[in-house]
């Protein structure tokens, strides 16, 4: 039963076609420039990984590319339709997972998926079935008629991929999908979308933890400043560093600040300080590591 | 305080809550105990902690208290104000009892007034930190927890750091009114003496016990939902008070408080104002036990206040336990919720009108919200009584209801957003809410309507009436769909009283001034229709039934259908006006 949650039913991963293109997208609050024409076009059936340090403009970018932010300028094409002139079709092949707006959090985790499966068209029964086997998958079973309100952060970003599933999109966007989420859970959420992606589907999301990005995609946008700094395969993206971190660092300009000079009284003797700030530099792949966009350790 | 031995190891001279630059006001409980915290894992010789003595921890504690209110009052105009006219009113308010008590001495019922009043007063206190929970940092004990302080110096610390801000000036003018207004002779002097401190300390650790027992409850979401409900519960508060004094307008005088006098001069801290009467009046013996009732209340509250404190620092904070999972547990509970899902249709009218109604129960704001045009809706027709027309109000407070549906929302508003691809979708969506308000609004008007007739028994206006509450409901429904479409804002949701977001305040209010005024001139027709027929006898009235049902209806319909084109075009907008809150 909780062997195939989702049907690829609507499908057609057509080899090598780009399930999004963005092209010229620009997006001003005020005198903040937060995306800069940025131009994208990311293969279909892949997982891609948008990358960039805090503010680079991730989030204003994926919420423009899901029809949540109107951009001042820009293109965005999902399987060849415009978001903004034709969203009957692109909202139906969209699955979105946003960072820093709420749920309806006074439904129970069921309820949610409920009203949400059907918000998108699902028949009743239909929505029952699939909300089952999602809540089954992400290990939220036992939860399932608790508050949203009342879910950890992990159980939240879990409660929102099923949300996010439940109508079996083309391509799925999440934002920070593991920001504050613990190990286990991390490590379902990442089993369920590389299930999902093994059918052909496209994950985007975004993240700053290069080892995570890394592990998990095949495909890369380096973000900064509000522009793409680079886009490829994850191999070509690397390039000649040792790995996907230090390719980023160099790539987002972050010099070898904070190495720990200033802070030699640190430690239980004076001699350890430089080794001090490195301990954090094993991370769990899938837990979350604040530390890493800073970049401060390398 | 030196608390921590590396502190005292560096500077021995240092007594004071100050930090070792010299910042002369701590802006967080954090700041005095900042500097030991880390002691714990630094390298001081062992065997050199101290624990601060009881005095040291008291002047911290006052101290920080102090330091808490003037640094908040710098944080932000908006809190000085707020301070201010809160100061400002304990002390004309407390001044004026004050006065209005001196003036009472010696008359028939000063003594009824004085512990109607004290009685009153502690009530306040016992229920003030559940929907004011939060207010006061030096009030959580669990940041306390990690500083090397004995429960017993810690509770003088904090019963005295209690005793500055406003609401204990409130009840020191207060205590002081009463016992002056009651106090004869020496006897009487002494015990009031007494007296006053008693009741105050009653008071504050009264609050501080009910407080630190709950402070679990209150710092969990179900507490914050309470707190979130206190704007609603202090209107209903004031309901009781204007009710009460028109009781004793109606029955002439304070004699009406008799009653509830005799019972409560017998519990504390009233017992204590009692005992500064019977003083006076020579009953040493009712005295004493009066004072030895409060006494003792206060010894046991203090005794509780002890325990909670004892056991909340040092239990786990149970919020971070995994409760026991229940895989078995039906989805019992919402079983009328599941027979309204039946009977519906599949599809999005169903689960939108499903999720506004449970909106309307679980959700804090939304429940205030609907709590507020219920319970209006149900006192205006009572207030201004003489008409069946009056019940009009009720439809008109439901109808209120529509306005600003997004904002009601929050930034969840994207999981609509998401799903919405045309206006067929957003006039589907906003239809569904309309109909939620309208399930609950038109059997409701109706009842009130009928009650309304029959308290009067005026049946000959219930049909026109009926009619014109029906267009009212229908016509605010229209244009509260139109004023979500256009002028969403957000309602923040943090805060029992704010229902609008900074900055959006101007948007909001015109867009209620706006919508009540072209609400009048939609309902005008019907008004003039109704003084036409009128005119003509009352039996032709009843033709406004059927009109105003279908005009209301349309006008909704047309709302409605105006909402959905603007909805489905200015979705990003609407969410990011939304999302501020």
């Amino acid at each position: 039963m909780s062997s195939q949650p989702v049907e690829p039913d609507v499908h057609t991963p057509a080899g090598g076609a780009a399930a999004v293109r963005i092209e010229g997208l620009w997006k001003r609050f005020g005198e903040h420039v937060a995306v800069a024409g940025v131009d994208l076009e990311l293969p279909a059936g892949r997982f891609v990984g948008l990358v960039g340090p805090n503010g680079a403009g991730k989030t204003t970018t994926l919420s423009m590319v899901t029809g949540l932010l109107r951009p001042d300028s820009g293109t965005v094409r999902i399987s060849g339709h415009d978001v903004w002139a034709d969203p009957v079709s692109v909202k139906a092949r969209i699955g979105v997972l946003p960072e820093g707006l709420r749920l309806f959090e006074r439904l129970s985790g069921r309820e949610l998926l409920l009203y949400t499966g059907q918000l998108r068209g699902l028949s009743k029964a239909e929505t029952e079935r699939r909300a089952g086997q999602l809540l089954d998958v992400l290990d939220l079973s036992a939860s399932q008629h608790k508050l949203v309100v009342d879910y950890s952060t992990g159980m939240r970003k879990k409660i929102g991929l099923a949300a996010a599933l439940l109508h079996n999109p083309e391509v799925l966007f999440l934002d920070e999908p593991f920001e504050g989420v613990d190990p286990v859970s991390a490590q379902t959420i990442r089993g369920v979308l590389e299930r999902y992606t093994g059918s052909g589907a496209t994950v985007v999301f975004s993240s700053h933890v290069m080892e995570l990005v890394e592990s998990l995609c095949d495909w890369v946008a380096v973000m900064a400043a509000g522009r793409i700094r680079a886009q490829g395969p994850v191999s070509e993206v690397r390039g000649e560093a040792s790995s996907l971190q230090e390719a980023f660092l160099e790539l987002v300009g972050a010099g070898e600040r904070g190495s720990g000079h200033e802070l030699d009284w640190l430690g239980g003797t004076a001699d350890v300080a430089t080794a001090a700030p490195a301990a954090a530099a094993t991370p769990d792949p899938t837990g979350p590591n604040p530390a890493a966009a800073d970049g401060g350790s390398r | 305080m030196k608390p921590a031995a590396d502190r005292e190891s560096t500077d021995p001279t240092a007594t004071g809550a100050a930090p070792a630059d010299g910042t002369p006001a701590p802006s967080a409980p954090e700041t005095p105990a900042g500097p030991q915290s880390p002691s714990v894992a630094a390298p001081a010789p062992a065997g050199a902690r101290a624990v601060p003595s009881g005095p040291a921890v008291t002047g911290t504690m006052v101290r920080l208290k102090w330091s808490l209110l003037a640094n908040g009052l710098q944080q932000s105009a908006g809190r000085t104000a707020a301070f201010v006219t809160a100061a400002v009113l304990a002390v004309v308010v407390g001044g004026l009892l004050l006065l209005g008590l001196l003036a009472m001495r010696g008359r028939v019922n000063a003594d009824a007034l004085a512990v109607f009043l004290t009685a009153t007063t502690a009530l306040g206190w016992a229920v003030l930190p559940l929907f004011a929970g939060g207010g006061d940092e030096t009030l959580d004990p669990g940041r306390m927890a990690m500083l090397p302080l004995r429960p017993r110096p810690l509770l003088a610390a904090l019963t005295a750091s209690s005793l500055i801000g406003v609401g204990p000036l409130f009840t020191l003018l207060l205590a002081l009114g009463c016992t002056l207004a009651l106090a004869h002779g020496a006897a009487g002097a002494l015990v009031g003496v007494l007296a006053v401190p008693l009741v105050l300390l009653t008071c504050v650790a009264l609050a501080r016990a009910v407080a630190t027992a709950n402070s679990r409850m209150l710092a969990s979401r179900k507490g914050k939902d309470l707190a979130l409900l206190s704007g609603l519960m202090i209107a209903f508060g004031m309901q009781a008070v204007n009710l009460g004094l028109q009781q004793i307008g109606d029955q002439g005088g304070l004699g009406a408080l008799r009653p509830y006098s005799d019972v409560l001069r017998w519990l504390p801290p009233a017992s204590a104002v009692e005992a500064v009467r019977a003083a006076g009046a020579g009953e040493y013996a009712l005295a004493a036990l009066g004072l030895a009732t409060t006494a003792l209340a206060l010894l046991a509250l203090l005794w509780w206040w002890l325990r909670s404190l004892t056991r909340l620092m040092v239990d786990p904070d149970s919020s971070t336990i995994q409760p026991a999972q229940d895989k078995t547990r039906k989805p019992s509970g919402d079983s009328a919720q599941r027979g309204l899902g039946r009977l519906l249709p599949e599809g999005r009218t169903a689960v939108v009108i499903e999720r506004t109604l449970r909106y309307a129960w679980r959700d804090p704001k939304t429940k205030t919200a609907w709590a507020t045009s219920i319970g209006l809706g149900l006192l205006m027709p009572f207030i201004t009584s003489g008409s069946v027309y009056s019940a009009c109000w009720v439809a008109g407070m439901m109808g209120l209801l529509m306005y600003n549906q997004f904002g009601q929302d929050t930034s969840a508003f994207w999981m609509v957003a998401a799903t919405i691809s045309d206006r067929r979708d957003a006039y589907v969506e906003l239809r569904a809410r309309s109909l939620a308000i309208a399930l609950i609004t038109v059997p409701f008007t109706v009842v009130v309507v009928v009650v309304s007739a029959a308290r009067l028994d005026d049946w000959g206006r219930l049909a026109p009436a009926l009619g014109i509450a029906l267009a009212v409901a229908g016509v605010l429904v229209g244009l509260g769909a139109v004023s979500s479409a256009y002028h969403p804002y957000s309602i923040p949701q943090d805060s029992g009283y704010r229902n609008v977001a900074p900055g959006q305040g101007a948007l909001a209010y015109l867009s209620f001034l706006l919508g009540a005024v072209v609400g009048a001139l939609l309902c005008l027709p019907l008004i003039v229709l109704l003084a036409v027929l009128s005119d003509g006898g009352a039996a032709a009235t009843w033709v406004l039934l059927p009109l105003g049902v279908v005009y209301g209806t349309a006008v909704a319909y047309g709302g409605l259908r105006v909402a959905a084109a603007r909805t489905a075009d200015r979705l990003p907008e609407i969410l990011s006006a939304v999302s501020k809150g």
